[in-house]
């Protein structure tokens, strides 16, 4: 075979590489603009108008994404947070645990933390925990929730560490607590049983609107105070003890 | 208005996707995933999802970025164990070692902190199985000496990436071998 020939065939190769690549491209974007195409086909408001009409009656929530991951959803929203439980016990099998408490200072003297930072850190601390506090506890009537709470009182205990290099954390302590309060989850979730008859449900069976709502402002407590140590501990995790 | 601006963020999330995979500097990187879930919070706001967005915010731009800090710093460090004892590894005012100047090389070119450790309570040999066993530390590099041949024996991970460029260097030298152990054999 001549050189010319080699060259040809190189060629075609190199076309045939990149025409896969540009056809699968291509074959991806016609997908997606015939999925689009069916959604607005597909889009039926049932649903959302159900949600729109009836969900305060049902569930006494006012923020719609609570009544449907608190009540119509529950049994979700369990298995939910177990998934978050097992990641954290994933991270904490992978990573050493053979030390058992752990702080901040072998990062610290790497990356020398400016006191400006540190003196930010004192004053936003308080502030981003009574925030993820009202985050938590209003979440069933405004924007917010177990989750989203949990996860910005995560970040202040996360600048905590800064603000205090020596302060030592036991994981294992912290990820006991988080399997207790899964298990407090489940459990007041299956009280309705007992008042209802069905589980997953709010429990109470008054119509006021005060006592309805007691139930969705302690599950989301709960479900606050499980991320919020969930988060901490995979942090936790990352951190070793400085030598 | 609001269009606009859900446009301009969409073209910024793509500009900022591109800048990420481009990049090479980890800590630039660090902040361009910040920027991004930033954007991508406020996109979710556009559209009228602010429990979602709460949490992008929350998830994306705190905790994150912080586990990235954390692991990136943890890479940072180079750590050296001298088994060989002598002058191999010393430096002094006038002198410095073949093998310090080849690790000082090395941890220049990878901007890593060198750390030579001679303390024999972070690992320990087992003569049964042939292993060096290293509970306490990840140890990078064990440094030992051939009592025959008079080599001195530098061993390292076999998955490491920066054993090749150690080889590189090591080549130059006369009585310097680049060992490779399997992760396993390592005791890691």
């Amino acid at each position: 075979m001549t050189a010319s020939k080699l060259s040809v065939l190189r060629m075609v190769i190199l076309v045939i590489k990149h025409g896969v690549l540009l056809g699968l491209m291509l074959f991806l974007f016609g997908v997606f603009y015939v999925s689009i195409e069916d959604l607005n086909v597909l889009y039926e408001t049932f649903a959302k108008n159900y949600y729109l009409n009836n969900g305060f009656e049902d569930t006494y929530a006012r923020n719609l994404v609570t009544a449907i991951y608190l009540d119509y959803r529950l049994f979700d929203s369990i298995f939910e947070a177990g998934i978050l439980l097992i990641a954290v016990s994933g991270i904490m099998w992978i990573s050493k645990h053979d030390i058992e408490k752990h702080n901040v200072h072998f990062m610290l003297d790497k990356f020398k933390t400016p006191d400006l930072f540190v003196m930010f850190a004192r004053i936003v601390y308080p502030l981003m925990l009574v925030f993820g506090f009202y985050v938590v506890v209003n979440g069933h009537i405004s924007p917010g929730g177990g989750f989203q709470g949990g996860a910005i009182i995560a970040t202040a205990i996360l600048i905590l560490y800064y603000i205090d290099p020596n302060k030592e954390t036991d994981s294992t302590f912290i990820v006991s607590i988080e399997k207790g309060v899964f298990l407090l989850i489940i459990a007041f979730a299956m009280v309705s049983i007992f008042t209802k008859g069905t589980m997953f449900t709010n429990p109470f069976t008054s119509t006021n609107a005060d006592v309805q709502s007691i139930y969705l402002i302690v599950m989301n407590v709960l479900i606050g105070v499980k991320v919020a140590l969930g988060l901490w501990t995979i942090f936790t995790a990352f951190l070793r003890e400085g030598r | 208005m609001i269009e606009i601006t859900a446009y301009a963020l969409q073209i910024l999330l793509i500009i900022i996707a591109i800048a990420i995979v481009v990049h090479k500097n980890n800590g630039t990187i660090i902040i361009l995933i910040t920027s991004f879930s930033l954007v991508t919070a406020s996109l979710y706001v556009i559209n009228n999802a602010p429990d979602v967005a709460i949490a992008e915010v929350a998830i994306g731009s705190a905790i994150i970025p912080l586990i990235y800090v954390i692991s990136i710093s943890r890479q940072r460090e180079f750590i050296v164990l001298d088994r060989a004892m002598d002058d191999f590894l010393r430096k002094t005012f006038d002198q410095e070692g073949d093998g310090y100047r080849l690790l000082r090389d090395f941890s220049e070119y990878y901007k890593l902190e060198l750390n030579i450790s001679n303390d024999p309570e972070l690992c320990s040999y087992d003569p049964d199985k042939d292993q060096v066993i290293c509970e306490k530390t990840n140890v990078d590099l064990i440094i030992q000496k051939d009592e025959k041949t008079g080599e001195y024996l530098l061993k390292g991970k076999d998955s490491s990436v920066l054993m090749h460029k150690l080889e590189e260097l090591a080549s130059k030298y006369d009585g310097i071998k680049v060992v490779r152990f399997k992760d396993g054999d390592f005791g890691d």
